[in-house]
């Protein structure tokens, strides 16, 4: 459509870019340009080129925050998306009451980090806690433990929390997908013989591969992001046994004031989710026209029949957006 | 049906209900250990409580300020939805419907926002704010969770009005609409359904989110549930049933909602998620 005024589709998009430029997009330049200074936010800022990413990369503690989250992150892709996904298999395979199944599930993700954190802080509790509780209820005294003061488990109950919370959430959104396979595979599948459980891992899985893959990067790109959980509960500690890169950054910036330091390691750290992001649609994208090299022009005569017979989102059209950004 | 298959399915409901209740248990516990004492909760961690004193609830209120606290909130999350409504309705039918100048570039940069994380620009975003003065204000909120929800619901805007045949907007310039007047006129109402999807992750988003309130606030008068839920709980660390009824008030609403709408508020989650 022609504009009937030539300045009117500027005048349309100027309020969105003026408010995303204000609060990203200078924001985001200028903090790659403290990360070249050294600077604690009041006096004048000395430019001091690389050193902050040298010193970044010597930092012991920086690299163990990396380590912990790449741990915390592989940990979360068993305990919410593989969890997530038998779940979601669970719920297919029910006829009636999967509803409140599903609702009892999800609950979790409905709530603010922070009550979800001080609510696990007292399940952990040594001493009145459900977890310590359980176990002397069961007579294994020996088992008990000061869960999140300990090094040794302080990260695992983390992720653990983590799992309670994303499980519901990746269970909904493969329970979503699941819904799209069609009846007649599945019942083809029956009548072969097959039984629920290789129906759902043979059948069902690859069909929905396409969600799959999305909940593994949104698990991925999301668990460098993480912050709330590891703030409430440890703040990093025992001993830096907890520290992420979110948790090590604000300490520097914000506590002792070392903002040109705290600027670089967020650079580093856009950088890593950023390369991630890309990465992964490259390879999706080359991995959609080696397996279906007509995709793309079938797809755009489809188009719009699908997207009125199909109320989810279509998981093909989200596969070329890069997408990476959940708010934990 | 043979026995066998009645008695599978039954043990399926079983299992069904059990993993339920493992994800249900920490919630029931904690609105249970809520009525209990504080010597209670110690000594009997797995017990009803004796009665259910709401009073303590109206206390946990009172002293925890949650109403304020929820007053904010409230205040913070719709004045945002509100305005990534209205902006990115705007942008997204540009973006859709128009040919011009720049376009790919200005869209190129609002998507960059599906990319970039917080921690890539929240350090200068914050001396920024600490030095206009917006800190220990509402708009130090407002500001950022608008530009942050703006280009997820752009894009997801502009994907809907892309499937809107040309020929409603042509039809309406004919008659001599203008460009503000098919805007209002014809895209809004047909973006309806999108701009509900848009409106339920953006408003769970803003009303849970924690690292920006963390820092921008430190007025108590002006503080969000998660940071004043958290003030709140290092102020009083060991008065476990009045932190346990504050957990369970914040709790409980949610968990209404959630049943309540709990079909619009997947949908949104999940096509807010896949992007």
């Amino acid at each position: 459509m022609r504009a009937h005024r030539p300045l009117a589709p500027y005048l349309f998009i100027a309020p969105a870019l003026i408010v995303f430029g204000f609060a990203v997009l200078v924001p985001f330049v200028f903090t790659g340009a403290f990360s070249l200074t050294e600077w604690d936010g009041y006096s004048e800022a000395v430019f001091v080129g690389v050193d902050n990413y040298v010193r970044a990369f010597g930092d012991t503690v920086f690299q163990q925050s990396f380590v912990n989250v790449v741990i915390y992150i592989l940990v979360t892709l068993v305990v919410e998306v593989l969890v997530g996904l038998v779940l979601a298999g669970i719920a297919i395979s029910v006829t009636r009451g999967s509803l409140w199944f599903r609702v009892a599930i999800f609950t979790p993700v409905m709530l603010p980090m922070v009550v979800v954190a001080v609510l696990w802080s007292f399940i952990y509790n040594p001493d009145f806690g459900l977890v310590n509780g359980a176990l002397r209820a069961l007579g294994l005294e020996d088992w008990t433990r000061v869960w999140l003061g300990d090094e040794q488990t302080a990260l695992l109950a983390i992720c653990l929390v983590s799992g309670w919370v994303y499980a519901g959430f990746y269970m909904t959104i493969f329970y979503a997908a699941l819904r799209q396979v069609p009846t007649e595979v599945v019942e083809a599948a029956r009548l072969d013989g097959a039984r629920e459980n290789t129906i759902f891992w043979r059948v069902r899985v690859p069909i929905i591969r396409n969600s799959i893959e999305v909940a593994i990067l949104l698990c991925v790109t999301g668990g460098f992001q993480s912050f709330d959980l590891f703030y409430v509960l440890t703040n990093g500690g025992p001993y830096h046994s907890t520290e992420i890169p979110t948790t090590y950054l604000v300490q520097s910036v914000f506590h002792t004031g070392q903002v040109g330091y705290g600027s670089a390691m967020a650079v580093v750290l856009t950088a890593v989710v950023v390369t991630i992001g890309l990465i992964a649609t490259a390879i999706r994208r080359r991995g959609d026209s080696d397996d279906r090299p007509s995709r793309k022009s079938a797809r755009n005569t489809t188009r719009n029949t699908a997207r009125n017979t199909v109320a989810q989102p279509d998981p093909a059209d989200t596969a070329s957006v890069p997408t990476l950004e959940v708010v934990r | 049906m043979n026995p066998a298959i009645r008695l599978g399915r039954g043990l399926v409901y079983v299992g069904l209900a059990a993993l339920a209740l493992i994800f249900f248990i920490p919630l029931v516990w904690m609105v249970l250990s809520s009525f209990k004492s504080n010597t209670e909760i110690f000594t009997t961690p797995f017990s009803l409580p004796t009665s259910f004193d709401f009073s303590i609830w109206a206390q946990a209120w009172e002293i925890g300020n949650i109403g304020r606290y929820a007053l904010n909130s409230a205040i913070v999350t719709s004045v945002s939805v509100l305005a990534i409504l209205a902006l990115s309705s705007a942008a997204a039918f540009a973006f859709s419907r128009y040919r011009f100048r720049g376009a790919k570039l200005l869209l190129g940069l609002l998507s960059l926002g599906l990319i970039l994380p917080l921690q890539s620009y929240f350090i200068a975003q914050s001396t920024i704010f600490t030095n206009l003065g917006l800190t220990d204000t509402y708009w130090a909120l407002i500001i950022p969770y608008t530009a942050m929800g703006l280009p997820l619901a752009t894009y997801l805007l502009k994907v809907f009005l892309d499937a809107i045949p040309e020929e409603l907007f042509e039809a309406a310039r004919i008659d001599g609409a203008g460009d503000f007047r098919i805007f209002r006129m014809i895209a809004m109402p047909l973006l309806r359904p999108g701009l509900a999807t848009v409106a339920v992750f953006s408003a769970l988003s803003c009303w849970n989110e924690f690292l920006l309130a963390l820092l921008y606030i430190q007025d108590d008068e002006l503080k969000t549930i998660p940071t004043g839920l958290l003030a709140f709980s290092s102020r009083y660390v060991t008065d476990y049933s009045l932190l346990f009824s504050a957990l369970s008030i914040v709790t409980i609403p949610m968990i209404i909602i959630y049943i309540a709408f709990n079909r619009q508020i997947t949908e949104g989650l999940t096509a807010g998620s896949l992007k």
